[in-house]
Parts: C-alpha cells; structure tokens; sequence
C-alpha cells in the first residue's frame, strides 16, 4: 500500500510497511509539474508488466519494483490490484508509477486538484 | 514519446466522445476504454496523461465538432431534441462540471454557442430571457432520454 500526498510543489508517493522492502524503495518525489495526471485503474492488474529489475513480483501476490516495456520504464507497488491508481509521470526517472492506495478516488481527486493549479 | 503512436488520435478520441455520452463518467472504466477503443493502456496513458485527460479531449473534440452542425440546425429553426449530441454536454454539466474547472468552462462556451444560435433561430417563439429557449431545449432532451430509455427493452 502505498499513501500519497502533496507537499508543496511536490508529489510525495510512500510505500508503507513491508511492501518497501518488495520494491526496494520507500518514497518517490515528483515535482507536481512533471506530473501529468492520474487515474483509478483496477484493470491495470491483469496487464503484462515486463521485465522486471530491479523489485519483486510474485503473481497473484505483489508486484514491486521496477519494470520495463515498452521502452519505458514502469514503478509498481500493487498487491491485488482493486486499489490501483495510475500516476503518468512527463521528463522523470519512470513513465509512470501504478501503486495501491487506501482511496482511489480521493487519490485521484488530490492530484487531479493540484495539478489543475 | 519519440515512437509513434500507432493509432489515430483523433478517431479515438471521437469515439470517447461516444462513449462518454452514452454512460456516466464513472461508469467508464480504463478497461472500457482500452477495450472499446481499442488502444493498449500504455498507449492510453502515454497520450492523454490519464481518463480526464481523455475525457477532456474528448469533449474539446465534441465542441470543435458535434456542436457547430447543431448550432447551425438550431440557427435555421431545426428541432433537435431528438439529436444525442446534447447528451455530453448533458452529462458533463450534471457530473463533471461542478468537480472540474477545466470542464465547467467547455460546458459554459457549448451553452453560449448554443444560446447563441437560439437567439439566430427564425422561429424564436421566446419571449422570456435569451437562455429560455436553451434551458426548454436542454429540458427536451432530458425527457426524450428518459422516454427512450422506457420505451426500449434493452
């Protein structure tokens, strides 16, 4: 699970608990006008992820870490899935960070927000 | 970003429109979208950045497209209560328009524009204020949704 905040100019992503150890990083900051948009995506589970490197991913249980596809390169924190928010990202390190969270919509509505400014 | 897209652009974002005027924002899912537009999600994210971002282009395409063949109807007197591309501007007004400021502004132009050639109509049977005749038509076309939604048995 991952919680998401805005502090400042900022997107702060933290992962939470032991699901830090899975993707090998505990906290992602993103200036929030790199940030392009995001998006409650439960359907993003059952894609293809990639290569994996580096992180974890045991099907069906978590998907952590670092993946590659398509040319892009993709930060994953999901377990099942239900939660996921699709966080597009412009001119960073990823393209894009797919990671669970408590409330979808309210995630989604918090960027949305401050993106809008 | 430098690969191409493999799709075109403005097809699918025309056909967004449809599906955005034909159910609830919420009720769209990225998997609808994926599957009905047929487009992979990446390329979906890569492109409009997220749903809203889709969603927005979907309703500037619906403003630069579907509503000046309306407006011109409505200029010459047509009845278009009949005519679904009201149904978007519908919908965003009801639902997205209040949350998002980006969608408040499109929907505010499509009611000048249409207020607009109201105004051009021969036949304008208004006596009241100039958006009388929009909010009858407006009106209109919520009740012929809802009659054809009762009289269709899908």
């Amino acid at each position: 699970m991952a919680s998401v905040r805005i502090d400042g100019d900022d997107l702060v992503v933290e992962i939470e608990g032991m699901d830090r150890l899975w993707s090998l990083k505990s906290r992602l900051v993103i200036p929030l006008a790199n940030v392009r948009g995001a998006t409650a995506d439960p359907g993003i589970a059952a894609e293809p992820k990639g290569l994996r490197a580096p992180g974890t991913s045991l099907p069906g249980v978590i998907t952590a870490g670092t993946f590659h596809q398509d040319g892009e390169r993709v930060f994953w924190n999901i377990r099942d899935g239900s939660r996921a928010v699709v966080i597009e990202l412009a001119d960073e390190h990823y393209a894009r960070l797919v990671v669970e969270v408590v409330d979808p919509a309210a995630t989604v509505a918090l960027i949305e927000k401050a993106v809008l400014r | 970003m430098g690969r191409p897209r493999g799709f075109d652009e403005e097809v699918v974002t025309a056909a967004a429109a449809e599906l955005f005027a034909g159910r609830a924002y919420d009720g769209v899912s990225v998997d609808d979208l994926v599957q009905q537009l047929g487009v992979h999600r990446n390329s979906l994210y890569k492109t409009f950045g997220s749903k809203r971002g889709l969603y927005l282009a979907a309703l500037r395409w619906h403003l630069d497209h579907r509503l000046p063949p309306l407006t011109e109807q409505l200029a010459a007197g047509a009845e278009v209560a009949d005519d679904p591309a009201l149904d978007l501007l519908l919908l965003a007004a009801v639902e997205r328009a209040p949350r998002d400021v980006e969608v408040a502004a499109l929907v505010t132009k499509a009611w000048q524009e249409l207020d607009q050639a109201l105004q051009r109509a021969p036949a304008n049977h208004t006596d009241g204020t100039r958006s009388t005749a929009l909010n009858a038509l407006l009106g209109e076309r919520l009740r012929a949704r809802a009659t054809a939604a009762t009289t269709d048995p899908s």
